[in-house]
């Protein structure tokens, strides 16, 4: 354990050292408009800036060796929103989160604080930053009707669930309190539900992420040729909760976290840049 | 990480939270040789929590055949396997690894995930022996030659639970006030670490929520004084669900420390894992003492002739006890012999039932001379 936090210690500064370094990458301005869609032909327009990816090995659970090497990044904006488009390659398309088995997922992470000196380790007390979570499963959702049982198994045979109504369907027929029971309380049927694969998490430190009340960033993802092309949008500033110090003509940081889930990957288990990238956002011409 | 003190294996070890004992602990005493699987507790279980939507397979409560039953399967096996390196007690002090000993680089404790298949047949195993028994055979002395036990199984709201040193999230918590492990569904991501991490294997992920849920201990009843439902609906009546102190704070009359404490008739599941399991078992007295040392530590000598000296009525007390078993739906704190009678007391002293050790009864003979007829229907 002492020798993979030295090696680690030493690669999280040789990483922050590379900082310096690192190519900056540029929200380039677009009026037209940000396309949800990866395939986009206006995606061509902004430049690329690479991701070079470490298993997570500063706390437990880890992922001792990384299941995505690098992720491709590029940025858009049109003055009021920022959009991340993810491209990594991923062989394996694992679009579903059930019993042991587990989604691939991409996340963007800015510091509320536009410094570098934020921990990288999801923040620190005091020091929020903001997460954008993409996932499969959720996408899987969206493209092709709720994970409900049905759909997980579609030989399962049950006879009656009380309290509910017949065609049993998550989560149409669930609008019950009885039902709202069985899947964990009306916060959780809410967060199962949004028309979104985004979410928006805060946290201050390893084990602090929680989800914002206002969840309202948009995200697409498509697996072609062996690779998840995503795109996350979010508005700078969000209304009636808390935003990052950003927007047009800043200059703020950003690092990624890709899960793959044939690899294990979930929660900790992660591959992630363990370095702040400048994130240069272009103001209106 | 801090160190913490099981008395269970009578050793510290090092968890990743600081020690902190509950202001009461949660527990529940089975005696395993009353129980017939009949599985009336795991119906109340299921048609109170887990009749929903994704929860088909999830089984809070479960009772098995040991030893080949098994829910999710192979779990105690696959437990076995995980602290091999020899499960090592010397007298009443464990010397092996517990399961944080056993920790793989990377990780908090030695795990081990489920397959979905693993959950699919809760009732394997059910009533198949140890090995087969040659036609004619008569078991008459103990252990028997050929042996199976019904092992009934909740969540054991572990005084160092795995799950809770698992969760990467930090939605796991045990509460203060009695002890119960709660999982919440609000910060739970489903990520499994705490279903990998549980070495009785009682957090179950429910892929329709996409959260993991677990025996709650029906805290509504216990928050009111009532007994879980597990225990209320057991017509064997072999369950009492109390709380349990500490060994420095041992009160004689509560019925859980009576038992645990000062006959030690009632043993932890696998004290092995260090976890400080509180669901503890009146071992069956026909099973071979390897197999019930194994499961059950060292204190199954003990446990089974001080049960045996009650069969022979040589422990009033505890007979006496044990029919406060299943006699009523509130949680006694305390309880007294007084002649042929066991009472039972709520927290505040109140009596809340009184059993007769023997219930009334009249004998009638199979011949009545006064009338001279013989009756033909008297058992």
């Amino acid at each position: 354990m002492a020798s993979r936090m030295l090696a680690l210690a030493l690669a999280t500064l040789l990483a922050s050292g590379s900082a310096l370094a690192q190519e900056a990458l540029r929200a380039v301005y677009r009026a037209d408009g940000i396309p949800l869609d990866p395939t986009d032909a206006a995606w061509q327009e902004a430049p690329a800036v690479t991701v070079t990816l470490d298993g997570q090995t500063v706390t437990e659970p880890m992922a001792l060796e990384a299941a995505v090497g690098e992720v491709s990044v590029q940025a858009l904006t049109n003055g009021r929103e920022i959009a991340f488009r993810l491209v990594w390659e991923d062989p394996t398309e694992d679009r579903f989160h059930v019993v042991a088995k587990f989604s691939d997922a991409v996340a963007v992470m800015v510091p509320y604080r536009p410094s570098d000196e934020v921990p990288i380790t999801m923040g620190g007390p005091g020091d929020r930053v903001l997460i954008l979570h993409w996932a499969a499963f959720r996408q899987e959702n969206l493209d092709n009707g709720y994970a409900d049982v049905n759909k997980l198994y579609p030989n399962a045979v049950y006879d009656w669930y009380p309290h509910a109504r017949k065609p049993y369907r998550y989560p149409e027929d669930w609008r019950n309190q009885y039902a709202l029971a069985y899947i964990g309380g009306e916060k959780l049927f809410r967060k199962n539900t949004i028309a979104s694969p985004v979410r928006e998490v805060v946290a201050e430190g390893f084990g602090t992420s929680t989800w914002k009340d206002v969840q309202r960033a948009e995200g697409r993802g498509v697996h072609v040729d062996g690779r998840w092309e995503v795109v996350i949008r979010r508005r700078f500033v969000e209304e009636n909760t808390s935003n990052p110090d950003w927007g047009p003509g800043r200059r703020t940081f950003f690092t990624v976290a890709v899960w793959d889930g044939s690899s294990g990957d979930r929660g900790g288990r992660k591959a992630l840049g363990y370095a702040w990238i400048p994130l240069e956002v272009e103001a209106a011409p | 990480m801090p160190t913490v003190y099981n008395w269970q294996i009578r050793r510290e070890l090092d968890y990743p939270y600081e020690h902190e004992r509950p202001r009461k602990q949660f527990a529940m005493v089975m005696d395993l040789n009353k129980c017939i699987a009949c599985q009336t507790c795991t119906i109340a279980c299921k048609t109170t929590w887990t009749p929903g939507r994704g929860q088909e397979y999830m089984l809070w409560n479960n009772v098995e055949t040991k030893p080949y039953g098994f829910y999710p399967l192979g779990w105690d096996v696959k437990l076995m396997e995980l602290l091999r390196d020899g499960q090592k007690w010397v007298d009443a002090t464990y010397e092996g690894p517990t399961l944080f000993d056993a920790a793989p680089e990377g990780d908090t404790l030695a795990k081990w995930m489920p397959d979905e298949y693993d959950w699919a047949f809760p009732n394997v195993g059910e009533d198949e022996v140890s090995e087969p028994v040659e036609v004619g055979t008569v078991m008459d002395h103990l252990p028997h030659l050929a042996w199976m036990f019904y092992l009934p199984r909740i969540c054991n709201h572990c005084t160092y639970p795995a799950c809770v040193a698992a969760c990467p999230r930090k939605a796991i918590y045990k509460r203060p006030e009695d002890g119960i492990v709660l999982i919440d569904p609000e910060r739970c991501e489903g990520y499994q670490e705490c279903v990998a991490a549980c070495p009785y294997k009682k957090s179950i992920f429910n892929a329709v929520a996409r959260i993991s849920q677990k025996c709650i201990g029906c805290f509504p009843k216990v928050e009111n004084g009532y007994q879980p439902q597990c225990v209320t609906t057991c017509i064997g009546r072999i369950r009492l669900q109390g709380f349990i102190s500490p060994p420095d704070r041992i009160r004689p009359d509560n019925p859980i420390d009576f038992l645990v404490h000062v006959k030690k008739v009632a043993l932890p599941l696998y004290p092995q894992t260090g976890l400080e399991p509180n669901v503890y078992y009146i071992p069956p007295i026909h099973v071979p003492r390897s197999f019930l040392r194994q499961m059950f530590g060292p204190g199954v000598d003990h446990a089974l002739r001080t049960y045996e000296r009650m069969r022979r009525g040589e422990e009033p007390e505890l007979q006496g006890l044990l029919h406060l078993f299943g006699s009523t739906e509130r949680i006694s704190h305390s309880f007294r012999v007084v002649g042929d009678e066991v009472i039972g007391f709520d927290e505040h002293g109140r009596e809340i039932v009184r059993v007769p050790l023997v219930e009334p009864y009249q004998e009638r003979p199979h011949e009545d001379p006064e009338l001279d007829v013989v009756r033909q229907d008297i058992p």
